[in-house]
């Protein structure tokens, strides 16, 4: 059979078929104007690195604010964010988080009044000196499950509907007391909130159930007849049976003994008093005063904020009551001491009393909420301090000098931010005179730092504030302590642009972590404090000539230094090349650092992809300019330093090719220096895992060094990209192949290499696409389809080789295309000849193969493009294409497009006879 | 086959210059012819002296002739017929008649521990003697009338008085560490109290060496009876309030809110054969090994870990 190759004369067809070109006005990537393009980069660079949730407030405030208020940054102080969010939310949703604040374990201890009443659900009541022996006996702490406690007080609960819906409303009001009895025993402890919460949750029933019928006694006139009542009644409107009962209720409540019962249910049916009384909120003072003869400081906490609670029910607003509270409570915290000596022997205390704190915390949490929940005007806030026995008058805010320590936190936390800001200083003051074993005066200042943050722009004397702050923080000795105060005051050092305060708080942090012990607190803050600065910064070496700043991060470890290094690559390589030797020697340890974290950590793939991400750009960004010797030194002692980061391998590759190609540029002709690039280049994908990854990069390899003239090199990674393909396997066990695509634009740029190479006559010119051919013909996973456009591939780049003159050749003076070494040379044509003919036989077999119809009439179509523009008019050729248009128009309708201009382009291309069609 | 008495009043409060008015209820299963239907109205004061108390000789032990106020007989109906079904049938009476002079004052209802003072009406349907006349009881209440020109005006003068309690004001023996160590208590408190208000006033802790354990407010009644010659007087407790939970802080100042309980307080009487006072017992209970035996405090025996304080109390009923 005859095949004749086809003519080329690429520059004449060029100059047909190139359009026409005419030199543009302008640049069309230059519409933009250049700043646009700098706000696009430096806003994707934010977006990689915070949380995308936050929207567009790019603003470094916004995030300093986000970060201190995260949970991980306070997970050291307990429940210290309890319904952060609180203000406008519902009382069922801060129980929510009250109860689970305080989990409660399996048993609980109680005494052996509320054991008596948690027994009385079971069998008959017994008569009272029963239970009075009882008590006696049971000297000490009983124990009961939390679920025999909850379900016990679910009963409750039921008896107590059911009884009042069954109108023995006697009976529901006695059981009541004694869920309210139940919140006198505090050795519940733990659990107290949550007892807290039921018990409420019962009496809050109560209350509700008791203004109902009252509401609709008084929905009936004396006649009977029925009338609607607004909900912004008025006292005088409601009948005097209505008020008969309401009074009723009252005097019940009045009635009982005990005073803890007797406050309870009293707040529990409190906002009845509207049915009495223009003013309801006349007796709220007394009912705050009756609250100090609770002597149980926990109890008594609780109460109040129940009645902070009710006091809500009402529709107006009494702020006096709340503060009576407060200052209530403040005493009893001073004198905390005295209450806690009753109980127990002091000295064993340290520790129950830091907890019982924690428990009693909430109360005054949510009763500063309260305070300042609609109080927005200056003068109000100012009232409110001088209750507080803080303010001496309206302008002066903060002059008196000390507050009980916990209280003073949730204070600063509920103050409207500009109070804080424009009173710093006398706040710093405050918080120095106010240290207390009630809270951890640090926290305190902590806590101050990341208020002023949240609007540093109207901080009054900000210089005196960071002077006072960083006076401060000298005194302490403990880095946690340290760290925790100046996390939160850095973002003011920084914004405020006080170098000389930066420097010294990094000159502290220094000092204290060369004797303290770094644990996950200090870590956290250090994490925190870095990456602030980062941040700011957005420039490495800015940051490398802060003080300490390369001894601090070298203490780190653990999640937080790899945090903090991705930071640092990511801001480092996020602009501009890395030409400094010494900024290259500190990212590379930074990167390695980073490294080494991954081996700790392999779980984590995609933070560890982001990682080898960072590292293979870093080394991308490096830039040794013309000492590429030194850069080629670095790209060794990466390949040594990354192992196990396969990306970052493929960058060094990448790098050291193009070191091949910057040598050869700038005509640095060492051919040792050229040889060890490639040697590198060739050690280093013998490492890399994919063999598809492999082939690529042996292909680039072998085009660069063809490139640089090393013909035998080149032959060797040649080789070595066919041993790739021959264990390549899109498959990998999966049933749907991967990248197929790839592959075979791989295999494309495989077979345009091909070209350029000198052929070998030893190994017999076509010995590289038959030995690509042969490994091809031999995976047993390729598909049809695919073996179909790599044989059309090879026909095209045969084709190719046989023309006399070359398409392209390679760059090199000395390395010499296929078309001068063999010139009109009748034995290579041959060659080619017979290995295209074993070509064609193949494609025609793989097309029939392909079992999908359709995909079969277009491979056979494709398959005859391939032909006629690889063959002139010869009857090889027409056999070929006749077969394949057959195959098609089998598998095509008559009118299908590309069969048509198929069969067209086969005519003019005089491969088949008109009259064929 | 029932009667009852429904009063036009859910509370039954009435006043003496008041009508009484209400309904007769009859469930009957067949209809009934009567004889006549009658309420008898019944006003009492009723004393008993009881065993026990000093000075009074064990012959006079038992009820004393009760005190009569109101006794009358108002008709109804005249004799007929009572259809089956329920039937309401409504009064109305007035306790005094104009020109009637009573028997005695209009004293306020009261239900005390010696003396009691009751308003009673029953309704009587008297069915000739062959059939059981039916019958039923209730008791209404008397309020002194808003009226009388002798009430004074809310709100009256607060009659405030001070009290110290020291371990020097106590007069019986206190425990040594209560001796030796101390301590004082202040408050105030009203002496004279509308029945509808609350009594009000204030206490503090000043100091207290030994640690407290509650403070309880006790409301007591003071019944005297004239015996013969003799008044037989017994105090009894009406209702305890505590007010201290613990040992509270120091310096801080209670309240003392307590609301009077209904029928069992009155305007304070002193009437020739008898008189109802009242008084308040303030008692501390302070921590001991021997308080925790001994839970429950009575007010009249004080032991060495109580202090304690009484304060007279006059009840009036205000307009």
């Amino acid at each position: 059979m005859e095949l004749k190759f086809r003519h080329r004369d690429y520059k004449s067809e060029e100059q047909v078929h190139s359009l026409h070109r005419v030199a543009a006005v302008t640049h069309p990537l230059s519409l933009q104007s250049p700043s646009r393009d700098q706000v696009d980069v430096t806003d994707y660079g934010r977006d990689e690195f915070f949380d995308p949730l936050r929207g567009d407030h790019g603003k470094p405030e916004d995030s300093m604010k986000g970060l201190g208020r995260t949970s991980t940054e306070i997970a050291g102080e307990p429940y210290r964010d309890i319904a952060i969010h609180f203000l406008g939310k519902e009382w069922t949703s801060y129980k929510k988080v009250l109860m689970q604040k305080f989990p409660v374990s399996k048993m609980i201890s109680i005494s052996s009044l509320s054991s008596s009443i948690m027994k009385t659900g079971k069998g008959p009541e017994k008569p009272s000196t029963d239970v009075h022996l009882e008590e006696l006996d049971e000297e000490g702490v009983n124990y009961i499950t939390l679920q025999e406690y909850v379900s016990r007080l679910t009963e409750l609960k039921d008896e107590i509907s059911r009884a009042w819906h069954a109108s023995d409303r006697v009976t529901s009001f006695n059981l009541s007391i004694k869920v309210a009895k139940l919140l006198s025993d505090t050795s519940v402890l733990q659990f107290y909130p949550t007892l807290f919460v039921l018990a409420t949750e019962i009496l809050d029933m109560l209350g509700d159930m008791v203004w109902e019928r009252i509401r609709q006694k008084a929905e009936y006139t004396e006649y009977g007849t029925l009338v609607h009542l607004p909900d912004n009644f008025q006292a005088t409107h409601i009948c005097a049976e209505a008020k008969e009962t309401c009074y009723n209720w009252f005097c019940k409540v009045g009635s009982i003994r005990e005073l803890l019962p007797r406050i309870y249910l009293e707040l529990a049916i409190y906002h009845c008093w509207r049915f009495l009384s223009e003013q309801p909120a006349n007796n709220l003072p007394r009912l705050v005063m009756m609250a100090r003869g609770i002597a149980d400081p926990l109890a008594s906490f609780y109460c109040r904020l129940y009645l902070a609670h009710c006091a809500q029910k009402l529709p107006q607003r009494d702020i006096g009551l709340l503060i009576i509270s407060m200052n209530d409570m403040k005493i009893l915290l001073m004198n905390g001491a005295h209450v806690s000596s009753t109980k127990k022997p002091s000295g064993a205390l340290s520790g129950t009393r830091s907890s019982k704190l924690g428990l009693m915390e909430p109360a005054i949490e949510y009763v500063m909420k309260c305070l300042f929940k609609e109080s927005c005007e200056l003068l109000q806030i100012g009232d409110i301090l001088m209750g507080l026995g803080l303010a001496r008058n309206q302008s002066e805010l903060f002059g008196n000098s000390s507050c009980v320590s916990l209280v003073l936190h949730h204070l600063l936390r509920e103050l409207p931010i500009r109070i804080v800001c424009s009173n710093a200083l006398d706040i710093l003051h405050l918080i120095e005179c106010s240290n207390d074993y009630s809270f951890d005066q640090c926290l305190n200042y902590k806590l101050l730092g990341l208020r002023l943050c949240e609007n540093i722009s109207h901080v009054n004397e900000v210089n005196l504030v960071m002077k006072k702050v960083i006076q401060v923080v000298s005194q302490f000795n403990s880095l946690d302590e340290y760290l925790n105060v100046v996390d939160a005051h850095v973002d003011i050092a920084l914004q405020k642009h006080m170098n000389s305060y930066l420097d010294s708080i990094l000159d502290g942090i220094f000092e204290r972590t060369l004797d303290d012990e770094i644990g996950e607190n200090e870590l956290s803050s250090l994490q925190s404090i870095l990456l602030k600065i980062l941040n700011h910064f957005d420039n490495l070496e800015n940051i490398l000539r802060l003080n300490h700043f390369n001894q601090i991060l070298s203490v780190m470890q653990g999640s937080s230094r790899t945090i903090v290094n991705t930071q640092i690559l990511s801001i480092a390589t996020r602009n501009s090349c890395v030409r400094d030797p010494t900024t290259i020697q500190f990212l590379f340890e930074v990167s390695r650092s980073l490294h080494d974290s991954i081996n700790l950590s392999t779980i984590k793939e995609k933070e560890n992809n982001h990682s080898a991400h960072l590292v293979s750009h870093f080394i991308h960004m490096v830039d040794y300019d013309s000492e590429v010797e030194l850069h080629l030194d670095f790209l060794v002692q990466c390949r040594g330093a990354f192992g196990s980061m396969s990306e970052v391998k493929e960058m060094i590759v990448h790098s050291s090719n193009l070191l091949v190609v910057k040598a050869t540029r700038n005509d640095i002709s060492d051919v040792i220096f050229v040889k060890s690039c490639i040697a590198c280049s060739e050690v280093t994908i013998s490492s890399i895992p994919s063999h598809l990854k492999q082939l690529n990069l042996y292909l680039e390899t072998a085009e660069v060094a063809l490139m640089a003239g090393l013909v035998s090199n080149s032959d060797g990674l040649v080789d070595s990209a066919l041993r790739c393909l021959h264990n390549v396997d899109l498959f990998e066990g999966s049933r749907m192949p991967k990248d197929i695509d790839g592959f075979q634009s791989t295999l494309c740029k495989f077979c345009s290499l091909i070209v350029m190479i000198p052929g070998n006559i030893e190994r017999g010119v076509t010995s590289i696409p038959r030995n690509m051919f042969s490994i091809l013909s031999s995976l047993s996973w390729m598909l049809p389809s695919m073996k179909a456009k790599m044989l059309c591939a090879l026909i095209l780049t045969v084709a190719a080789l046989s023309q006399n003159n070359l398409l392209y050749h390679a760059t090199h003076d000395e390395v010499m295309g296929n078309d001068s070494l063999f010139y009109c040379d009748q034995q290579y044509l041959q060659e080619l000849s017979s290995f295209s003919a074993v070509l064609l036989q193949s494609l025609i077999d793989t097309v029939v193969q392909e079992p999908i119809q359709a995909a079969r009439g277009n491979l056979a179509l494709d398959a005859c493009n391939a032909i006629a523009s690889s063959f002139g008019v010869c009857q090889g050729a027409s056999d070929f294409s006749s077969k394949l248009v057959e195959t098609a128009k089998l598998s095509l309708s008559s009118n299908n497009k590309y069969l048509q201009s198929t069969i067209e382009f086969l005519n003019n291309r005089g491969l088949v006879q008109r009259g064929e069609t | 086959m029932s009667v009852e008495i429904k009063l036009s009043r859910s509370n039954r409060i009435y006043r003496p210059n008041e009508p009484v008015e209400g309904k007769i209820v009859t469930k009957l299963s067949s209809s009934i012819s009567h004889q006549g239907i009658r309420l008898k109205v019944n006003a009492s004061v009723n004393l008993q002296v009881r065993g026990g108390s000093a000075g009074v000789i064990e012959s006079f032990y038992g009820v004393i002739k009760p005190i009569t106020i109101l006794n009358k007989t108002v008709e109804v109906l005249k004799s007929g017929r009572i259809s089956s079904g329920s039937t309401e049938i409504p009064f109305s009476f007035w306790l005094k008649d104009p020109g009637e002079k009573p028997l005695e004052k209009f004293y306020e209802t009261y239900h005390g521990g010696d003396i009691s003072i009751q308003y009673l009406v029953s309704v009587d349907i008297s069915r000739g003697y062959l059939h059981k006349s039916l019958s039923a009881t209730m008791e209404f209440i008397i309020e002194s009338e808003k009226g009388l020109e002798n009430l004074p005006e809310k709100p009256i003068s607060p009659e405030m008085v001070i009290f110290y309690m020291t371990q020097d004001t106590q007069r019986h023996s206190l425990l040594p560490e209560l001796k030796s160590g101390g301590f004082r208590v202040s408050g105030k408190m009203c002496t004279l109290c509308s029945l509808s208000d609350p009594i009000e006033g204030e206490l503090t802790i000043e100091s207290s060496a030994v640690p407290i354990q509650s403070i309880d407010i006790h409301l007591l009644r003071l019944e005297s009876i004239l015996v013969g010659e003799k008044i037989a007087t017994e105090s009894s407790l009406i209702q305890t309030t505590q007010i201290a939970d613990g040992d509270v802080c120091r310096g801080m100042t209670l309240p003392i809110y307590i609301i009077l309980p209904r029928l069992l307080t009155c305007p304070s009487i002193f009437a020739g054969p008898f008189s109802i006072e009242f008084k308040v017992t303030l008692v501390i209970t302070f921590q001991s090994e021997q308080s925790k035996v001994h839970s429950k405090s009575n007010f009249k025996t004080l032991k060495s870990w109580h202090a304690a304080e009484s304060i007279p109390l006059e009840l009036i009923r205000t307009k």
